[in-house]
């Protein structure tokens, strides 16, 4: 019930990593190593499967102890947390994922126990389902609408506003017969790539901008 | 909140002065020892925030320095390393987080910028430049006689003097300074619209810890400060920008454009901005400037958005309605009271008025002087995500007209109704109106700290 606002469905996956005295580096770094180099733009392996709005994919190694009067606990694995803000069923979602990015979803996930691999999907499937937490407090701030009617209307946005733009002040003869050839060329225009939409920005994240 | 101590906080802080001629200094420290002997012999002069009962004075003296001024004063390291980053930094190496590339990278500032030489700023304002030029050579000799510093340049600034009396306006035609913000605990003559907003829609003063260091702001948690205390309370951090101003191409792209724009050239030129030049606010009087409001101290600042989120009336990306968009954003103004900062500064470069010959290439703009208690939250964001960046506004990648550093390219959209006088009107292939010339960040102390400075006896233990 928790999982959904309104059509988008909120995803929460905590795998434990594997706990190997013998890996080198351990399997934990080996994560970190792989989600450090991935692109966030759009050959980024959740803009090259359908359906995610947005997605986080974090390794957490412990709770922090803040010193006293807090008491000391600890978790009794570290675990890999992928959060994703997503379209659809459930099962549907996850077949994406498998059909389209097998390989990241294995050299990510082969560090954590109990992953059967990407290649058998039932497998798959149940496998995450396992690991699904209850997102219990959610708000997708995505006006409801899919990732692909997302994208259409950015590009119907950026369209219509170059045209106005660039039709200031025509006659309404012109403007017509321009308008009519502008939406028969912009319904027979590509969906646009996910990713692809926003400008290149110098602004960078991961607290440089501070 | 009791009253501040005025004698303790520089007068440029908590006052604009309404002095209409002002020099600024540029100051290199060559010796620690010498450099301190010069600021204690600056302090008689420099004015504090207490209020002129009598005769303004004729002239002001205020002093700041660089993170690399205060390392060259020989501050202990321990105090140097507890300034907040984005001032040890300085404002050039900010240049990628506040959007100053393109024409307004560090490369095509005035050389004085370019070379991290700048230690202090000492602003000298005066009420005629007799005043100003008489205390400019008191200044300069207590430079000479203490050996303290070089002077590696100055820049005067002054106000457009129209029939004998001063104006607020700048280079655009535009009547300027109305917005800054009051303060809890600062004696100033205010008006509403000038704090922040309440629900009820009465407007109260900011929390004092959102201009001077040392108080609780509007988290109510301490600024982020140097130790020790002492050294930081009563004092903030400046902003200077010196922001040359293309009038050439700012009068060709408005003529061009309100030749196709049905409201007309003033009413457009008010769109740009969100008030006509005379500062009337446009969402207030729409369709023509009022005299009545702008000089009825209840009226000139005291509007809100609410009623206008088309932006009918004032485009949503009017200058004003960007940098303080007061209810806009919704929950009653309250995401905006932690992105406020009070503004000082003046004109410089030859008024020229409408209709004769005019060149970009003249030096001609407007020193930006901004004060906040924190740099990074307050006019670094307000720079970063309201001048150059829309989304807040629902703008996508929008910037602000006139200061948004566009290249070329970048729109601003009048949304306008479907009157005849007010129609919608987008703005494209906007020019560079404005380009960053240079400046730093500041440390403005109090004069508590000035003596402490002055005397060696800045300790972080």
């Amino acid at each position: 019930m928790p999982n959904k606002n309104g059509s988008v469905y909120g995803l929460t996956i905590l795998s434990p990593i594997i706990d190997d005295a013998r890996a080198t580096p351990s399997h934990d770094l080996q994560i970190r190593n792989y989600l450090a180099k991935l692109s966030t733009r759009e050959d980024s392996p959740f803009a090259l499967a359908p359906a995610t709005h947005l997605a986080r994919l974090v390794v957490m190694d412990d709770v922090i102890y803040v010193g006293a009067p807090a008491c000391e606990e600890h978790l009794k694995s570290k675990y890999l947390i992928f959060e994703s803000n997503c379209d659809g069923d459930l099962d549907g979602y996850l077949r994406g994922l498998a059909d389209n990015i097998p390989e990241h979803l294995d050299a990510i996930w082969k560090h954590c126990v109990g992953y059967p691999g990407a290649a058998n999907r039932q497998a798959f499937i149940d496998y995450m389902k396992a690991c699904q937490l209850d997102t219990t407090f959610y708000f997708a701030a995505v006006n409801d609408k899919s990732v692909s009617e997302t994208l259409r209307a950015l590009q119907t946005q950026t369209a219509v506003a170059d045209f106005i733009a660039t039709h200031q002040g025509v006659d309404a003869a012109t403007l017509q017969q321009e308008f009519i050839q502008f939406v028969a060329r912009l319904k027979s225009l590509p969906l646009p790539r996910p990713g692809s939409m926003g400008p290149h920005r110098d602004i960078k994240t991961g607290g440089r901008n501070e | 909140m009791s009253k501040l101590n005025e004698t303790d906080i520089q007068g440029f802080v908590l006052r604009g002065y309404n002095q209409p001629v002002a020099r600024y200094f540029f100051l290199h420290f060559e010796s620690a020892a010498r450099a301190r002997s010069l600021i204690g012999r600056l302090l008689s002069h420099v004015t504090t925030g207490q209020r002129w009962d009598g005769a303004k004075p004729q002239s002001t003296v205020n002093i700041a320095f660089t993170h690399r001024g205060l390392e060259r004063l020989e501050l202990p390291d321990a105090t140097l390393l507890s300034f907040p980053v984005e001032f040890q930094q300085g404002m050039k190496h900010r240049a990628e987080i506040l959007g100053d590339c393109g024409v307004n990278s560090p490369e095509h500032w005035d050389k004085v910028w370019c070379e991290d030489r700048v230690h202090a700023w000492v602003g000298i304002n005066g009420l005629t430049p007799e005043a100003l030029d008489a205390r400019s050579s008191a200044v300069l000799s207590a430079i000479e006689e203490t050996d303290g510093a070089i002077v590696l340049g100055s820049q005067d600034a002054a106000a457009e003097v129209v029939q004998g009396r001063p104006t607020t306006r700048e280079h655009f035609g535009y009547t300027d300074g109305f917005g800054n913000p009051d303060y809890l605990g600062v004696e100033r003559s205010s008006q509403p619209g000038q704090g922040k907003l309440q629900p009820d829609g009465t407007w109260v003063p900011l929390a004092t810890g959102e201009l001077l260091l040392g108080y609780a702001d509007e988290a109510g948690e301490l600024p982020i400060a140097p130790v020790p205390h002492l050294l930081a309370n009563n004092g903030t951090f400046m902003v200077y920008r010196k922001l040359h101003q293309n009038l050439a191409t700012f009068r060709d792209y408005l003529d061009k454009r309100a030749a196709t724009y049905g409201g007309g050239k003033e009413k457009l030129a008010a769109k740009f901005i969100g008030r006509w030049r005379d500062g009337t606010p446009i969402e207030l009087s729409p369709d023509h400037p009022d005299p009545a409001i702008v000089q009825d101290r209840n009226r000139s600042t005291n509007f809100t958005f609410g009623a206008d989120a088309q932006g009918a009336r004032c485009p949503i990306g009017a200058h004003v309605r960007r940098v303080h968009p007061r209810d806009a954003f919704g929950f009653n103004g309250r995401l905006i009271d932690r992105r406020r900062i009070t503004r000082r500064g003046l004109p410089y470069g030859r008024f020229v008025p409408e209709g004769e010959p005019v060149s970009d290439a003249e030096e001609r703009g407007i020193i930006f002087m901004a004060l906040n208690a924190s740099l990074s939250r307050q006019f670094e964001f307000v720079q970063q995500q309201w001048i150059q960046y829309g989304n807040d506004a629902r703008l996508g990648n929008d910037k602000d007209m006139l200061i948004g550093n566009h290249g070329g390219h970048g729109r601003f959209v009048v949304q306008g109704d479907d009157s005849r006088t007010n129609p919608p009107l987008v703005c494209t292939n906007l020019p560079d109106f404005v380009e960053l010339r240079g400046g730093d960040y500041f440390f403005l102390p109090s004069i508590t700290a000035l003596g402490m400075i002055a005397m060696g006896l800045v300790d972080p233990r």
